[in-house]
């Protein structure tokens, strides 16, 4: 048994370094077994992204071999219909989704991919959006739900195929499609969340202290939101690469040359009766891919909740 | 004094299928002799006693060791118990000389005391010991003095026990227990018993040898 | 409480021996209560009194079964009419305890579902176990629900919970209980979220009904006064182990563990003066369940420690007077010689002085809170309007620097009046001025200097901190809003007042899931003081405190009104709590206020009808205080068409005397008395002093505590 408690104000033991606080939080997924699972498959696509920056087997482009080749030892994925290795296009697909944005005027890009960036720009316009209509109420809140539910009655791809037609194809105009597609079920959380928190007497001291509103729905309200929201980014980045996979496989997604898994898809459909197992590989990589970050979503959110009363 | 103010209410009682060892246990631990045997809702179904607890030679003789410890270890108070149609019980309304009249015939220690099917206690020989004890006026301090008078009354004359209770209130005294009697071996009277607290054993001797028609056949300080 | 029975050796309802309950959690296990043993009769109440956290309730569970996955017996023995309880298997408990166990918790919606009708639940618990007809259960139900005083009982049957008021939904839940005629009732806090007056009623009926039923009856509570009023003997658990135990009388007459006696000692009392009002802490706090000192679990805190209590863990044993106490040295403490050790700081008693100038000032306030119809008509906006009448024409003045104390049981329009004053609603109409400044208005047109000056200390310690935000992060916030202090000096300004609320410097980068509820409501008060406010308003701020702690608190807060010559409202639902340091206290009943006055002339008659009630229904921790038994009949009307004229005149005990009872019906006029004392009631002050007080202490005892 240990040593009686001093009276109060008892020191806490020394502090734990930054290091040790991460890894605390971080060991919290490992709790979890279906978030371990879900971790480790959106770590090996990341992992493979990096890689593919710097080594791909072979140049995704380069169509050197023989055309609609099954899986073989030189080429392990098997080829294209034009030829080109599949395992390096896969590779290589990887990039534009999770690690780079392509601007279309000139040719630089610039970090983080189109998935991930639709998915901050749909949190931060949903988060305004919720946040106002959640504290403020009244007729902030009938007039931004009304607006954002008739965007929710729209099927999430007819949006996506308006905003690319409107404007254009490119990695910017996915991103923004994505947000627009997205905002209104961020608010839509946001909103429930606010609705919650605002009741609580913090909200109420901080208006006795006369901040105003944006103050109290930002600095107040907002980072209390965090887990519920965090867990929602996470699944939704699933759904972003979702879209954008059915967008290349409409072929309206990113432009080419570099490969895109929808539209890997899409070509391997054409080919099939040469090539069975072409169309595989991508649809493996984009499921597996969603559905780790669902795992991942999910266990994490259960052993949030788990202790709570 | 009714069943209901005497009785032991919510008694400990036991389910059909309770091994005959647990029921032994459980009366041992909690010293009762009397266990009302209940299905749902505490509906009476029998009457488990020490009595049929104790297993008879006979019908162990014909088994082998390893048979009567299975044979025990299977025993559930549902073989055993009095089923509940053959079991003396009593409504809690009903009064307590009722109850022993009952349990002095039968010759039961225990009535399960029942309300429309259900056990709502169970009273048992002590419990009534308890309450005629102070009916009696036990517990308290003072004379008790037994006065013989006769049955008979007499036409036009108040009755011996009012004409007792006429000398007992000019004199003051209070009543702590009273309680009548046919005189043992002496048809055609009977004993009355009263227990007079604040009074000494020469006064109450003094007043009460006075009525005409009856003798103090008993008389001492009880403290 | 005091019953003799006559004794008999029947074996008791309920026998604990030595249980010690574990849970299993990340990383191992532990024992929530261990060591506790006590035994409860046929028809007696026994009471287990604890703090939060000390295990009363898991050891309810634990005979109930109701542990959860993770949580078991560990050792000891639990009999239930002479069967073991302890290793049975879930069917066999079930067969074992079936109907004879009742449950009654603290929230009477736990037990009554929501969406069938009262007498269809009643009439359950009678159909499904006794397999009785119908109508011969619904006979039993009404027959129930008159036995507990439910009003229009064959009424009440056609009606769903959420359409009967709080009290009545647990007399609905206590008959339900009772109808199977169990041989234990066991009830967890079952008038802790009850208005005082209807506990009291409720209390009543739970005598009346062990009585009749001869149940056998665990009342579990943090409340004293309850105690005493309700149970024969207690037992007294602290940081999962019984201390104490032993009967009501010998516990309160002479408490011999030193825990005992210090909870006595801060659970306030309606003493007839100051002086004997003051509240004592104790200091330390309750160690958590994993990390329990060796030894004595209270020698931390303990007064009396010595070597011995930190290295061996005291038994339990049975004193001369036949209470059993877990102390090495029992019959060496005194409580009468007991004096304050020198960190525990009281404050001083001040008499009101002269006048001072007037800081707040009110004058016929109204709130009424429009209310949404439900007709079709009030939909499209054209049915009357109608309308909570949430306060009625509230007057008074405040003194720079005193205390005001405002009482009222839920309802009665208290924390409306105080959010009308600081500004989160707008007043209907009336005149309202603090410093000059008219606040009529809500916070929205208010000045900044004038929100300054008003801050508010809130009721919930959960949820009065931001839990993103470290505490110094808070207590800074309003420094700097307002720029009371230079940038640089914010740091120390935070920790004077982290001084001043007693907390170190190292809670200054702690977040508020790391503090304990009182540590929490400490940083409120910091931070409502951070801007060196004029009046602050304080919200029920300790009613969800235990009592140790509460009574740390309320001498905190006012040591630092003293400090900072602060004027202070104070919100209670307690009579006995503001008694100590409010100079004024306000009596309020449905929106009106019934009685205003410095504090001592509300506590001795002349009072009003209501306060009259309010004094007789307050439990009093000391089963040898004399206190009349005024129980109020009905229910609360509603605010949206309350009584006419004065609005307690639907249950006032002392209407009929009037010559005239129906002149209650009109407006009460003001009884004043010399010394600011006002009362609003029809009777004249002759009468109302003519009242016997409600409390009347039998001497030898009273001063035990007094300093």
């Amino acid at each position: 048994m240990a040593v009686a408690q001093p009276t109060v104000g008892a020191a806490p033991r020394k502090r734990p370094s930054r290091w040790q606080t991460m890894w605390k939080s971080i060991s919290i997924v490992f709790e979890s077994r279906v978030a371990t699972i879900g971790m480790a498959m959106v770590l090996f696509w990341v992992l493979l992204a990096f890689i593919s920056l710097f080594w791909t087997p072979y140049p995704p482009n380069a169509t050197d071999f023989v055309q609609n080749l099954p899986p073989n030892a030189t080429n392990w994925l098997g080829t294209d219909h034009l030829g080109r290795d599949l395992l390096s296009r896969l590779m290589q697909g990887t990039q534009v989704i999770l690690l780079k944005t392509r601007l279309p005027f000139a040719n630089i890009s610039f970090p983080i991919g189109v998935a991930i960036w639709g998915v901050i720009g749909s949190v931060i316009v949903g988060a305004i959006l919720g946040l106002n209509a959640g504290y403020r109420g009244g007729w902030w809140d009938q007039i931004t739900m009304q607006i954002l539910d008739a965007l929710i009655a729209f099927p999430v791809i007819v949006l996506y195929l308006v905003v690319i037609a409107a404007l254009g194809q490119g990695d910017l105009v996915v991103i923004l499609a994505i947000t627009i597609t997205g905002a209104p079920g961020v608010a839509r959380l946001v909103r429930s969340l606010a609705l919650d928190i605002k009741t609580r007497d913090y909200i109420r001291a901080a208006e006795t202290r006369g901040e105003n509103v944006w103050y109290i729905m930002f600095v107040e309200i907002l980072p209390n939101a965090r887990g519920p929201l965090l867990v929602d980014s996470m699944l939704r980045v699933g759904y972003a690469i979702f879209a954008i996979g059915t967008l290349g496989f409409l072929g309206i997604g990113l432009p080419p040359p570099d490969p895109d898994w929808g539209n890997m898809v899409n070509e391997a459909r054409k080919s099939i009766f040469a090539n069975q197992t072409a169309v595989i590989w991508p649809s493996v990589a984009i499921a597996s891919l969603v559905i780790g970050l669902n795992l991942f979503a999910d266990g994490l959110r259960e052993e949030l909740t788990r202790y709570q009363k | 004094m009714l069943v209901k103010d005497c009785m032991t209410r919510h008694p400990i009682m036991i389910a059909p299928e309770t091994p005959a060892t647990e029921a032994q246990k459980i009366m041992g631990e909690n010293k009762v002799r009397h266990l009302p045997v209940v299905g749902d809702g505490k509906r009476l179904m029998g009457l488990i006693t020490r009595q049929r607890l104790d297993l008879k030679p006979d019908t162990l003789a014909s088994l082998d060791v390893w048979e009567i410890s299975r044979y025990l270890a299977d025993l559930s108070v549902k073989q055993l118990m009095v089923k509940a149609e053959n079991v003396h019980t009593i409504e809690p309304d009903r009064t307590i000389e009722r109850a022993a009249r009952m349990m002095a015939d039968h010759k039961i220690g225990g009535l399960p005391v029942i309300d429309d099917d259900v056990v709502v206690g169970v009273l048992s020989e002590v419990d009534l010991l308890r309450s005629f004890q102070e009916m009696l006026g036990l517990p308290a301090e003072g004379v008790r003095v037994t006065i013989r008078m006769s049955d008979v009354r007499q036409p036009n004359q108040p009755s011996e026990f009012s004409k007792l209770m006429a000398v007992v209130a000019e004199q003051g005294w209070g009543v702590m227990g009273v309680g009548t009697f046919p005189s043992p071996r002496k048809p055609g009277y009977y004993d009355a018993v009263l227990k007079i607290p604040n009074a000494t054993l020469a006064e109450v001797k003094d007043a009460l040898s006075k009525i005409p028609g009856q003798e103090i056949v008993d008389a001492r300080e009880v403290a | 409480m005091a019953e003799t029975r006559s004794p008999d050796n029947k074996s008791p309802v309920l026998k604990l021996d030595n249980v010690a309950v574990a849970y299993k959690v990340r990383g191992g296990e532990i024992e929530a209560v261990q060591n506790v043993s006590f035994e409860i009769a046929r028809g007696e109440a026994h009471a287990i009194v604890g703090e939060s956290g000390c295990g009363k309730s898991t050891v309810a569970w634990a005979i109930l079964n109701f542990l959860g996955a993770n949580g078991y017996v560990k050792r000891g023995s639990i009999k239930f009419l002479g069967q073991e309880l302890v290793g049975k298997s879930g069917e066999e408990l079930r067969r074992l305890r079936g109907d004879q166990i009742g449950m009654v918790y603290q929230d009477p919606m736990q037990a009554l579902n929501p969406s069938m009708r009262i007498g269809e639940q009643m009439k359950e618990v009678l159909t499904v176990h006794r397999g009785m007809s119908d109508d011969e259960a619904a006979d039993r139900c009404i027959q129930m629900l008159e036995r507990v005083y439910m009003p229009d009982a064959a009424n009440v049957m056609k009606r769903f919970p959420h359409q009967i008021s709080g009290g009545q939904q647990q007399r609905v839940v206590i008959g339900m209980a009772l109808l199977n005629n169990p041989a234990l009732l066991v009830m967890d806090e079952p008038t802790t979220a009850l208005d005082v007056t209807v506990e009291a009623a409720v209390l009543d009926l739970i005598a009346e009904l062990r009585r009749d039923f001869d149940t056998a009856i665990m009342y579990i509570t943090h409340n004293l006064g309850v105690v005493a009023r309700v149970s024969t003997r207690v037992g007294v658990m602290y940081a999962g182990e019984m201390v104490e135990r032993g009967a009501v009388e010998d516990i309160f007459d002479s408490p011999q563990h030193p825990y005992t006696q210090g909870l006595i000692r801060c659970v306030p009392k309606l003493g007839a003066d100051k002086a004997s009002s003051l509240l004592y802490p104790i200091r330390g706090r309750v160690p958590p369940p994993n990390n329990r000192p060796s030894g004595c679990v209270f020698s931390p805190r303990c007064d009396y420690v010595e070597d011995r209590c930190r290295d061996e863990r005291p038994q339990l044993r049975e004193m001369p007077n036949r209470t059993w106490v877990r102390c090495h040295f029992a019959e060496d403490i005194d409580p009468a010689k007991w004096t304050p050790a020198e960190d525990i700081t009281v404050p001083e008693i001040a008499d009101g002085d002269g006048k001072k100038d007037i800081i707040l000032q009110l004058d016929g306030l109204r709130k009424y809170y429009e209310v949404q119809g439900s007709s079709l008509k009030d939909v499209f906006g054209m049915g009357e309007p109608r309308y909570v009448k949430a306060v009625e024409g509230a007057s008074f003045n405040v003194p720079r620097g005193s205390t005001l104390g405002i009482v009222g049981e839920s309802g009665c329009g208290k924390s409306t009046l105080i959010k009308t004053i600081i500004g989160l609603e707008s007043s209907t109409e009336g005149k309202a001025e603090f410093m000059g400044f008219d606040i009529t208005t809500n916070l929205d047109d208010r000045n900044e200097k004038l929100i300054q000056e008003l801050q508010m200390v809130f009721q919930n310690p959960d949820s009065t901190m931001n839990p993103s935000y470290t505490v110094f992060q808070q207590i800074a916030r309003p420094m700097r809003r307002f720029s009371t202090v230079p940038r640089e000096q914010v740091r120390s300004e935070v920790l004077k007042l982290l001084e001043a609320v007693r907390l170190g410097e190292n809670y200054l980068e702690r977040l508020p899931r790391q503090l304990s509820g009182g540590e929490k409501q400490r940083v409120g008060i910091a931070r409502a003081f951070a801007s060196r406010p004029d009046l602050v308003l304080a919200d029920e701020p300790v009613s969800a405190l235990d009592v140790s702690v509460q009574a740390a608190v309320l001498n905190l807060l006012l040591d630092v009104q003293r400090e900072y010559g602060t004027t202070m409202l104070f919100i209670a639902h307690d009579l006995s709590v503001v008694r100590f340091f409010s100079d004024y206290v306000a009596v309020m009943y449905l929106g009106q206020i019934m009685e205003i006055g410095p504090a001592e002339a509300i506590y001795a008659p002349p009072y009003h009808p209501y306060t009259e009630a309010l004094l007789s229904a307050v439990p009093i921790p000391d089963p040898n205080v004399k206190q009349k038994h005024i129980r109020l009949e009905g229910a609360v009307p509603s605010a949206i068409s309350p009584p006419e004229g004065c609005r307690f005149n639907t249950r006032c005990p002392r209407r009929e005397l009037l010559p005239d009872p129906d002149i209650c019906l009109t407006t009460p006029p003001w009884r004043e008395t010399d010394d600011g004392h006002r009362i609003f009631c029809h009777h004249t002050l002759e009468t109302l002093s003519s009242f016997e007080p409600v409390i009347e202490t039998q001497s030898k005892k009273e001063s035990q505590y007094a300093s």
